[in-house]
């Protein structure tokens, strides 16, 4: 048994019906293009956007009333508990006011509108790189100091160029010295709720801006980042027991954030790669047809082959390995397509937006979607194979 | 007459077709032998049982009863797949309509039954070669059937059927798309291959074609009904 002059064999068939071997392994060439592209594009966006969730700090979670609560008023956070947090909560460092304000600034002679935040020290701040100055220091929020530190996306809007430490920008009635001034955040698509234009310490945000103000979530910073998981639950079980029972609060830290979001990521790459098998699936008949089609035409030559003495399983083999030869013309060309396609929107869009490279899995693409493809084409392809296979020899040569 | 010593010897061989309602006999009790060497035309008219006798004789088909044995082994109850190896190792067909492989060379059309035998590309290559230039084709083995004419595809054909050395070549009709000027080289290549030592069975109903035998079988309703020497030879 020389298999490899059965591949020989089969690519000259396939080379000798240039246009048919074309149009049948169109649907494979899409097929397994869509799949591959697909989940490079699928793994690439969650990648990004997981790595853009690092900019939060592991010492830090957010809390929230949750939504789905009848009493939602009552549960709502009033900064007054948030103050009384970090001396009842253990492992709670401080809770702060998560968000911030669209204000109207100015800086120098130019005026515009700018997110202001509640900004905390350093070590819990987001990762983002400083440019100019420093972060803000505990000192500046023991004693609720009038400074700021200015985002990169602020210092465009504001017409900031250069070092702008020690110069100043006024928001509302208030004037802050300007004591840092971000580089490049990799915030890119997810704008969190960590990323304001402008972060001056929270206990000056809370004194002029938080009072009396519905807190919508809040920002809880620890001593230890391990006991994350235990001090979310106390977080949500103290805030519980201090609004009278009965309503719940829901967290998020960084982890649980990037967990939803590759849920969410993966159910979606899911059921569009699954289309993308769907489409290898009509693919698959679309073999059967034309393989059939083969046999047919073929008829007279099977019944020859057969009469000077191939066996069943030769002519089996002849016909499944010629299915296999166009599955494999197809696969490579929409590997090399899919390949194409999903490095470029990778690199072009989503590696552009978030600034992030994620690791692509290309084995694992290329793996799933010639292995379904090469498993449909078995599928589809052993029938008429075993057609040709059972040819009784005397019809087949009598066959017009 | 011992079995062993003819290449062919058929034995009270009956082939019924069953199609439902009826049962067609299209062979009713046969039986002859054909020794090696022999060069025999079987002729009859259509519907005579001639096609079905040489079904039976290509190991194409299996008689209903009877036993049929081909160069000593009795072929009547093998399978599909045994059946296929002994026309792979025992016989050479030849057919009305050549049924060449079109986009072949001829020298790949001839190494064909080599392929299923198992033969290297070297050996294959040259044997059809060597069998090719036996008939006469020697400056065109790397022609394709349609760049062949007509007598040229029919030898191309004879020396696919003799590439693998078959005890017995059947040949249906050889000379039943040829001119008759073409058909008479035909014939005096089976001559010649008869006189080299090769049996060769011909179908015709041509009384010119199957005078070139040396003895003519002759089928009416399924029986033999006259097995004469032509005085040929």
């Amino acid at each position: 048994m020389r298999l490899s002059q059965y591949w020989a064999e089969a690519f000259a068939v396939l080379a000798a019906n240039r246009t048919r071997t074309l149009l049948t392994a169109i649907g494979l060439i899409i097929g397994v293009m869509a799949v591959i592209s697909i989940q490079v594009l699928g793994v690439g966006m969650a990648g990004a956007v997981t790595g853009v969730l690092s900019i939060i700090n592991d010492n830090t979670f957010f809390v929230t009333p949750n939504q789905q609560q009848t009493d939602f008023t009552r549960a709502a956070i009033k900064l007054s508990d948030l103050q009384r947090a970090k001396d009842e909560v253990p492992n709670v460092v401080a809770a702060i006011p998560g968000g911030g304000q669209t204000l109207r600034a100015r800086y120098g002679h130019k005026t515009t509108r700018v997110s202001l935040g509640a900004g905390t020290e350093e070590r819990f701040a987001a990762t983002t790189p400083i440019r100019y100055g420093r972060k803000l220091t505990p000192e500046d929020i023991d004693n609720a100091r009038h400074v700021v530190v200015v985002s990169d996306k602020a210092a465009e809007k504001l017409g900031i160029t250069g070092d702008p430490t020690g110069t100043s920008v006024r928001v509302g009635e208030h004037r802050y010295t300007i004591v840092g001034l971000l580089g490049k955040s990799n915030e890119g698509i997810l704008a969190g709720p960590q990323v304001v234009d402008l972060s001056i310490p929270y206990s000056t945000y809370e004194r002029e801006y938080a009072r009396g103000r519905l807190i919508l979530f809040a920002r809880v910073l620890m001593a230890d980042p391990s006991q994350v998981i235990k001090t979310e639950a106390d977080m949500q079980a103290w805030l519980s027991k201090v609004k009278g029972g009965r309503v719940e609060y829901q967290t998020f830290d960084r982890k649980t954030i990037a967990k939803s979001i590759d849920g969410v990521f993966g159910v979606m790459t899911f059921v569009v790669a699954l289309i993308g098998a769907v489409s290898l699936l009509v693919a698959g008949i679309g073999i059967l047809n034309i393989m059939l089609v083969s046999v047919a035409e073929r008829t007279r030559e099977i019944g020859l082959r057969k009469a000077i003495g191939a066996t069943r399983f030769q002519v089996l083999l002849q016909f499944f390995i010629e299915a296999l030869a166009l599955s494999a013309f197809g696969c490579l060309v929409g590997m090399v397509l899919g390949i194409a396609i999903g490095a470029t929107i990778n690199s072009l869009l989503i590696v552009k937006l978030s600034g992030i490279v994620a690791p692509i899995p290309w084995l694992r693409s290329i793996v799933i979607a010639t292995g379904f493809a090469t498993i449909v084409t078995v599928a589809f392809g052993t029938y008429p194979a075993w057609r040709a296979a059972t040819l009784d020899p005397i019809e087949a040569l009598r066959y017009e | 007459m011992n079995s062993l010593q003819s290449a062919i010897d058929v034995r009270d061989v009956t082939k019924t077709y069953d199609l439902g309602d009826v049962k067609v006999e299209a062979l009713r009790g046969v039986s002859f032998t054909i020794d090696r060497g022999e060069y025999v035309a079987i002729m009859g008219p259509s519907g005579s049982g001639k096609s079905t006798l040489m079904n039976l004789l290509g190991c194409l088909d299996r008689p209903t009863q009877g036993h049929y044995l081909l160069d000593g082994t009795d072929v009547s109850t093998l399978s599909d797949d045994e059946l296929a190896h002994i026309r792979l190792k025992k016989l050479g067909f030849v057919f009305q309509g050549f049924n060449l492989l079109a986009r072949t060379s001829a020298m790949k059309n001839v190494a064909l039954p080599l392929f299923y035998a198992g033969l290297g590309t070297r050996a294959r290559n040259g044997m059809a070669a060597e069998q090719l230039r036996e008939v006469g084709l020697g400056d065109r083995m790397d022609h394709k059937p349609s760049e062949l004419s007509g007598g040229q595809q029919q030898r191309v054909a004879i020396a696919r059927a003799l590439v693998n050395d078959p005890a017995v070549v059947l040949a249906d009709e050889p000379t039943g798309n040829l001119d008759s000027q073409t058909s008479e080289e035909i014939m005096g290549l089976f001559h010649q291959l008869n006189d080299g030592g090769r049996t060769i069975i011909m179908v015709t109903h041509d009384e010119d074609v199957a005078s070139h035998a040396k003895r003519i079988i002759r089928v009416r309703d399924g029986r033999i009904v006259d097995d004469q020497p032509t005085g040929r030879g």
